[in-house]
C-alpha cells in the first residue's frame, strides 16, 4: 500500500514536472524521456549558458480574456508575432534617429499617450533598442499556477501594509514633485541603488545582460546571474541552512537531487525584497527546478510562498535555452552608477530653483 | 681534486631536484588535474599594505583600535614595489585620500590580484570544464576560461582570464583589467596596461600556495612578484555568506546630495 503511494506521487510529480511541455503541444510523442550525462563525480551535468533572453516577451501575468487557457491559438500567437516584427522594426529605426514612441506592455504608446515616459515630447529612459525582446512564444505568460496565470490576491494583512505605504508615500511633500522622490538613495529601487534584484528578478527574462550560467563541483550547484553579477553558491550536500537571524538579500540556498531534476529551496531572505513589484516578508520562501529535458532545455520552475503576502504560492514555469555562444558581460553596475548622482543632485538643484 | 669537481656537479643537479620532491605535494584528482574546489582565504595583512608595514593606526580615530592596522610583513618578493618616479607619487596621493577613494571603501570590486587576499574568503567551483572563482565580498566573481584562450573583449574590473594547467599549478593570465582597482588600502595602483600571470599549487591538503607575476610599463620598472598561502576554511558549515556592501557605502558616496 505504502509503496504503491510512493508510486503514484511519484509519477504525479513526474506529470507535473512534464505538464509545461505537454501542454505546449510539442510533445515528443512515445520519445524516451531524456537523461542528461553525468558529472565525474555522479551528479546530473546541467552546466552551461542558459540566458533567458528568449523569454522576454511573455509576460507574467495572463492575459484575463485568456481565462485558464495556458497556450496561445495560432491565431493569437500570429499576433504576437506581427508585433515583434513591427517591434523590431521600430528598433531599427530607433537606432537612426530616437523615436518618441515606447513599447509598452505589448503595444507601442506615444508621449501624448504616455506623458510619464516623456519629457518636453521626447522619451526618457533607456532607447527601445536597448532592451531584449525575445522570441515571440505560445506560452500565454510566465505564470502557470494559479490556472489563470495571474498572482494570487494579496492576504488581507498585505493589502493593508500596501495601502499604508501609499499613503505614506502620497503624504510626502516630494510626492508632487515631476519625476517622484528622490531625497535619499532609499527612495531609488534596489536594482537602481545596484545591491540585487533579489533572487527571483534576477531569474525573470527582463530587459537586459539576461545571461544565467550555471557550474557545478562535488557537492554544490552555482547559479550565476549576470544581472548584478549574483553567483548564488547552492550546497547539494544535505547541509542545514545557517541560522534564520542570517538573513541576505539573496536568501540561503539549499538543493538536491530527484532523478535529473535539481530542487532548490531558499529561504533567510530580508524582509521587503520586492517580488512582481509587491515588497515579500521575512516568510518568504522559493521552491525552484531544474529539469533536463533535451540537450538544449532546462525547464526552470520557480514557486513563490509568501503566506504573508499572497493567500496561496504561485509558479511560473518556462524553458532556459542552452547557448554555446552568449557572452556574460561584468555587470558593474555599482561601480558606475551615474544614475545615483544624478537623480539625487539633479533632484537637490531642482529644490534650489524654487 | 677531479673527485670533488664531479661531487660538486653532482650536488648542483641532484640537491635541488631533491628538495623540490620533498616539496611536492600531489593534490587529489578531479578529471586528471589538481582539484583546487573549496573555501580558502588569506591570512595575512597584505590588503592593508603589501609590503613590510609595523602596527600603526588606522584611517579614522574615532574607532580606537577597532579598524587599526596590524603589522605584517611583505607579501612582494625583494619587499619592494618597482614603481616609476611619478607612479610612486599617485601611491602616496591614494594613501592621503584612501578614505574616500579606496575602491574598498566605495565597495567596488576587487580587482585580480586583491580580491585574492581581501580578509573575506572565497570559493573556487572547478568542474570537468569550467572554474568558477566566487569572491564573498562584493558578490565578486570570475569564470576562468580553461579553452583556447580569448582576448578581453572590454576592459573591467575583474578582467579577462585565461587558465591552463603546468603539472600541479593552475596558471591565470589576467589581462583586461581597467585600471581602476587598488592592490591593499596603503594605495598601491596599476593602470590599464595591468597584465597579471596568477598560479595556483596545493601544497598539502588545506594549504594552496598563491603566486602573482604583476607587470604594468606604465606604472612598474619591471615585472615584481606577490606570493602568499591560502588556507581552506575547515569547518564543516563553512560557506561563502552574502556581504553586498553597496548598502554600507551609500552614505560616504552619496552623503553630500541627500535632502537635509
Amino acid at each position: 500500500m505504502k509503496t504503491s503511494l510512493r508510486f503514484i506521487i511519484f509519477l504525479a510529480a513526474i506529470l507535473f514536472a512534464l505538464a509545461p511541455i505537454t501542454m505546449d503541444g510539442q510533445t515528443r510523442g512515445g520519445a524516451k524521456p531524456w537523461t542528461p550525462p553525468k558529472t565525474p563525480w555522479g551528479d546530473p551535468d546541467i552546466q552551461g549558458l542558459w540566458p533567458g533572453q528568449d523569454m522576454v516577451g511573455t509576460p507574467l501575468e495572463r492575459d484575463r480574456s485568456l481565462g485558464t487557457r495556458a497556450f496561445l491559438t495560432d491565431e493569437e500567437f500570429s499576433k504576437r508575432v506581427a508585433f515583434a516584427e513591427e517591434q523590431q522594426e521600430i528598433d531599427t529605426a530607433d537606432l537612426v534617429s530616437r523615436n518618441p514612441r515606447i513599447a509598452r506592455g505589448g503595444r507601442f504608446v506615444t508621449c501624448e499617450e504616455d506623458p510619464n515616459g516623456c519629457r518636453n515630447g521626447v522619451r526618457i529612459g533607456p532607447p527601445n533598442y536597448w532592451d531584449e525582446r525575445g522570441k515571440p512564444t505560445k506560452q500565454a505568460s510566465l505564470i502557470m499556477d494559479p490556472p489563470d496565470g495571474r498572482l494570487p490576491p494579496l492576504t488581507p494583512e498585505a493589502q493593508k501594509l500596501q495601502a499604508d505605504r501609499a499613503a505614506a508615500r502620497k503624504a510626502r511633500p516630494c510626492a508632487t514633485q515631476p519625476g517622484g522622490c528622490h531625497d535619499s538613495w532609499e527612495d531609488e529601487s534596489l536594482w537602481d541603488r545596484c545591491i540585487t534584484r533579489g533572487l527571483v528578478g534576477s531569474v525573470l527574462p527582463n530587459g537586459y545582460n539576461t545571461g544565467n550560467q550555471i557550474v557545478q563541483s562535488p557537492g554544490y550547484v552555482v547559479f550565476r546571474n549576470e544581472m548584478i553579477h549574483e553567483a548564488r553558491v547552492i550546497p547539494v550536500d544535505g547541509r542545514a541552512h545557517p541560522n534564520a537571524s542570517i538573513r541576505t538579500w539573496m536568501g540561503s540556498s539549499r538543493g538536491h537531487w530527484e532523478g535529473s531534476t535539481l530542487v532548490v529551496e531558499t529561504t533567510n531572505f530580508l524582509p521587503g525584497i520586492p517580488v512582481a513589484n509587491t515588497p515579500t516578508s521575512d516568510g518568504l520562501r522559493v521552491v525552484e527546478r531544474f529539469t533536463p529535458v533535451d540537450p538544449d532545455t532546462l525547464t526552470y520552475q520557480l514557486t513563490v510562498e509568501d503566506p504573508k503576502t499572497w493567500t496561496k504560492p504561485w509558479t511560473v514555469s518556462f524553458p532556459l535555452k542552452r547557448s554555446k555562444d552568449y557572452a556574460v558581460y561584468e555587470y558593474a553596475c555599482h561601480e558606475g552608477n551615474y544614475y545615483m548622482y544624478n537623480a539625487l543632485s539633479g533632484a537637490r538643484s531642482e529644490e534650489k530653483k524654487k | 681534486m677531479r673527485y670533488i669537481g664531479y661531487l660538486l656537479v653532482i650536488l648542483i643537479t641532484v640537491v635541488p631536484s631533491v628538495a623540490q620532491q620533498a616539496q611536492t605535494y600531489r593534490a587529489p584528482r578531479l578529471n586528471g588535474h589538481p582539484d583546487l574546489n573549496g573555501i580558502w582565504q588569506a591570512m595575512n595583512t597584505a590588503n592593508w599594505d603589501l609590503l613590510d608595514h609595523p602596527a600603526q593606526p588606522g584611517p579614522v580615530w574615532q574607532t580606537g583600535a577597532i579598524g587599526a592596522v596590524p603589522a605584517g610583513q611583505s607579501v612582494v618578493e625583494g619587499g619592494e614595489i618597482p614603481y616609476k618616479p611619478e607612479a610612486l607619487k599617485k601611491k602616496q596621493e591614494n594613501f592621503a585620500k584612501r578614505m574616500t577613494e579606496d575602491p574598498e571603501a566605495k565597495c567596488y570590486m576587487p580587482g585580480i590580484p586583491r580580491a585574492t587576499y581581501m580578509p573575506y574568503p572565497f570559493q573556487i567551483v572547478q568542474s570537468q570544464r569550467d572554474m568558477l572563482f566566487v569572491y564573498e565580498y562584493a558578490t565578486a566573481n570570475r569564470l576562468v576560461n580553461m579553452g583556447p584562450p580569448q582576448k578581453a573583449g572590454s576592459d573591467t574590473w575583474m578582467g579577462m582570464s585565461n587558465g591552463r594547467w603546468e603539472g600541479e599549478t593552475l596558471v591565470i593570465d589576467v589581462t583586461g583589467l581597467n585600471g581602476l582597482a587598488w592592490f591593499d588600502r596603503a594605495g598601491d595602483w596599476a593602470s590599464d596596461r595591468l597584465h597579471v600571470v596568477e598560479r595556483y599549487t596545493r601544497t598539502g591538503p588545506d594549504h594552496l600556495q598563491y603566486e602573482a607575476t604583476v607587470e604594468d610599463p606604465n606604472v612598474f620598472t619591471r615585472p615584481w612578484k606577490i606570493s602568499m598561502t591560502l588556507y581552506r576554511k575547515v569547518e564543516k558549515n563553512a560557506q561563502i555568506l552574502e556581504f553586498k556592501c553597496v548598502p554600507f557605502a551609500e552614505e560616504l558616496l552619496y552623503g553630500q546630495f541627500k535632502k537635509k
